[in-house]
């Protein structure tokens, strides 16, 4: 019985989280993670064909963009349009 | 009808609707398989793609759809009687709204997180893609329009309300800066914010706060200023348009994101202080009719009733949220089921509490007449949830206030996101024949700009009908889309094709009438100048949107007649 309550008590607590502050960290998560990949972008570039900086630097920052490449390449090269603008506005019904 | 004879028929709706209905359809066609990767597991780029849980996902997608609308189209559609606004609620989740929330969500994560443009132009063909955008955008505007009409012309003259929005601004300015910038607790940053509202909305309500906004209003008879608009109603939709341009252009953290937050906790309070005060009260109908006639000042019952309730029984903005946003979140494929139907008939709920507040909240027919009618609707829907309220000892003018307040703020956390899209939109557009567009603030300007003509030239009745029916054709085209991804998986597609074919008709049936009441009205002799605008601009945007429509349908039509790749090769 006390576990199921404590069970219902996360379900109520991630569901309002859902409804306040999770939007708050998702944003923050983007905002991060557009800054990384811009940063990819300018070490990396020229995996996508832009010019880029001396290998020396390409080399050193090597083994911690590698686990990230493919991911920021999908991410930077993924055909967008307005559609994707819509995740700004919610609550319109 | 007694109140409680309503909820426990929503309730049922809700149970057999989603826990046999949407179940074996879940189940038995379109199969979700737990352990199959989903695009947020797979790719978690940590912009848009990033997995969640169920319940957090749930909570953010009742978030992201359920809000004015709901509230607003029942209130209105009560003007055909009772009994056909409550069928369509009911049955019109049952049918058609869960399918299209949780079809569009599912067909998200199976095709990779794809947006519904890409899925359009992929599915049906390139130029379907185009469509969709002219949609949205006439969508937005028509929201802004009626939102903004709502809002300006209507909540914020009442003199009492004014302040408490402000309050609600200021203290969410507050909450974003001691949660970003204090690093406060997020609870004790709530629990400030928002008691800190309520003395806000209280203090509103006082003689002497009220006063000071009649006298800027000119009441108690506001004179005509502009284009048949009052005094109170031009200041009312400046105040609007200045809170909308803050959430344009201030960083979102500051503004935006913190108001939208504190926002939350003030509707969502009141809806729950709302339906503790109907389960106590327990009203029935009186003698609100359960049909009045075919045609009243919306309109032919069909299809203008399946416009004017758009959100609380289907609605084509579901769609977007559930492939741009929720499907890329999504842990698991089993999770489709609970976050994007589920939350679509949590919605219904909200739809209904909305309905009882216009047929049992003041005593029968007379009383919602007197109450403002479906042309007052959100007003209605105020004084009906503090009448509610007032069964749980909520004096009747803070709870008025705190209506009023509660839908304001509802109308312009969304107006100021809309306006951010436009502005984004508008400089993709058109930002590289005019360099100006791609400037913020001009951006946010032009958009607002368009907003205050659709507010103060058409009049609110004629904009709603006009936004439901844009909503409802994109749903239309969502559940078309649908139809033909299961179509191309090679499963069963009639649980979303029909209703495709129902939204498609009765939308373009709306728009078409639509089309032809204003253009009819350009050549009456009586017309003012404010009425020739308003009905030339809403007939030509009809016009559009039914060329828009037939277009699709050609080109839908095609998709649907074409052979599935399997069955060509086979056949070759």
């Amino acid at each position: 019985m006390l576990e199921r309550l404590r069970r219902i008590g996360e379900t109520v607590g991630e569901i309002i989280y859902g409804m306040t502050t999770y939007e708050w960290a998702r944003d923050v998560r983007r905002e991060r993670g557009e800054v990384e990949h811009l940063f990819v972008l300018i070490t990396f570039g020229d995996i996508v064909g832009l010019p880029i900086l001396p290998p020396y630097y390409t080399l050193r920052l090597l083994p911690y963009v590698v686990p990230l490449i493919n991911r920021w390449k999908r991410s930077l090269l993924r055909e967008r349009d307005w559609t994707d603008l819509t995740g700004l506005i919610e609550g319109i019904g | 009808m007694n109140s409680i004879i309503v909820l426990i028929l929503g309730a049922l709706g809700i149970g057999i609707g989603y826990g046999v209905y949407a179940r074996r359809i879940n189940e038995n066609i379109v199969q979700p398989d737990p352990n199959k990767a989903t695009p947020a597991k797979m790719y978690m780029d940590g912009v848009d793609f990033t997995p969640a849980s169920r319940n957090v996902l749930f909570g953010y997608q009742f978030k992201s759809v359920a809000a004015l609308a709901p509230l607003t189209g029942p209130v209105i559609a009560v003007q055909w009687g009772w009994l056909p606004a409550l069928v369509w609620i009911i049955l019109g989740t049952f049918f058609i709204g869960w399918v299209q929330d949780y079809g569009a969500m599912i067909m998200g994560v199976r095709r990779e997180g794809d947006t519904m443009g890409a899925l359009s132009y992929k599915l049906i063909s390139p130029r379907a893609r185009n469509i969709l955008m002219i949609f949205i955008y006439f969508y937005l505007l028509l929201i802004m329009g009626a939102f903004g009409n709502a809002v300006g012309k209507t909540l914020m003259v009442n003199p009492k309300v004014p302040f408490g929005m402000i309050a609600v601004v200021l203290m969410g300015v507050l909450a974003g800066q001691m949660t970003y910038k204090w690093k406060q607790d997020i609870i004790i940053t709530t629990i400030v914010t928002v008691v800190l509202t309520f003395v806000g909305i209280w203090i509103s309500t006082l003689p002497f706060m009220s006063n000071i906004f009649s006298a800027l209003y000119g009441l108690p008879d506001s004179p005509t200023v502009f284009m048949g608009n009052t005094q109170a109603q031009i200041l009312g939709t400046l105040l609007m348009i200045i809170f909308c341009y803050l959430g344009a252009v201030l960083p979102i953290w500051s503004f935006a994101q913190p108001v939208n937050y504190v926002s939350f906790w003030i509707v969502s309070l009141g809806m729950v202080g709302g339906v503790l005060g109907l389960l106590i009260w327990r009203p029935g109908m009186g003698d609100f009719p359960v049909f009045t006639q075919f045609t009243t000042a919306s309109g032919p019952l069909w299809p203008m009733l399946f416009v004017t309730i758009a959100c609380g029984a289907i609605s084509g903005w579901h769609s977007l949220v559930s492939t741009s946003g929720t499907a890329r979140q999504l842990e698991q494929e089993t999770d489709a089921l609970p976050v994007g139907g589920g939350a679509m008939f949590m919605e219904m709920a909200f739809a209904v509490i909305a309905f009882l507040t216009a047929t049992v909240a003041f005593g029968g027919w007379q009383g919602y007449q007197d109450a403002g009618g479906a042309g007052a609707a959100l007003g209605v829907f105020a004084k009906g949830l503090a009448a509610f309220l007032g069964r749980i000892g909520v004096p009747e003018t803070f709870g008025t206030a705190y209506g009023s307040v509660f839908l304001t703020i509802m109308a312009l956390t969304i107006m100021q996101l809309v306006v951010r899209f436009m502005r984004v939109a508008s400089a993709e557009l058109v930002g590289d024949a005019i360099p100006a567009m791609k400037n913020v603030h001009v951006g946010t300007i032009v958009a607002l700009l368009l907003t205050l003509l659709f507010v103060w030239i058409i009049p609110w009745l004629a904009i709603w009908g006009a936004f439901g029916a844009s909503n409802q054709l994109m749903a239309g085209l969502a559940l078309l889309l649908i139809a033909l991804w299961l179509k191309a998986e090679g499963r069963r597609n009639t649980w979303a094709l029909y209703p495709s074919f129902f939204m498609i008709v009765t939308t373009l049936a709306a728009l078409l009438y639509l089309a032809y009441v204003n253009f009819s009205k350009l050549g009456a002799p009586d017309i003012t100048t404010q009425g020739f605008i308003a009905s030339l601009l809403l007939g030509v945007i009809a016009l559009v949107l039914v060329v828009a429509a037939v277009v699709l349908i050609v080109d839908g039509w095609k998709a649907l007649q074409a052979p599935r790749k399997e069955e060509a090769a086979e056949a070759a």
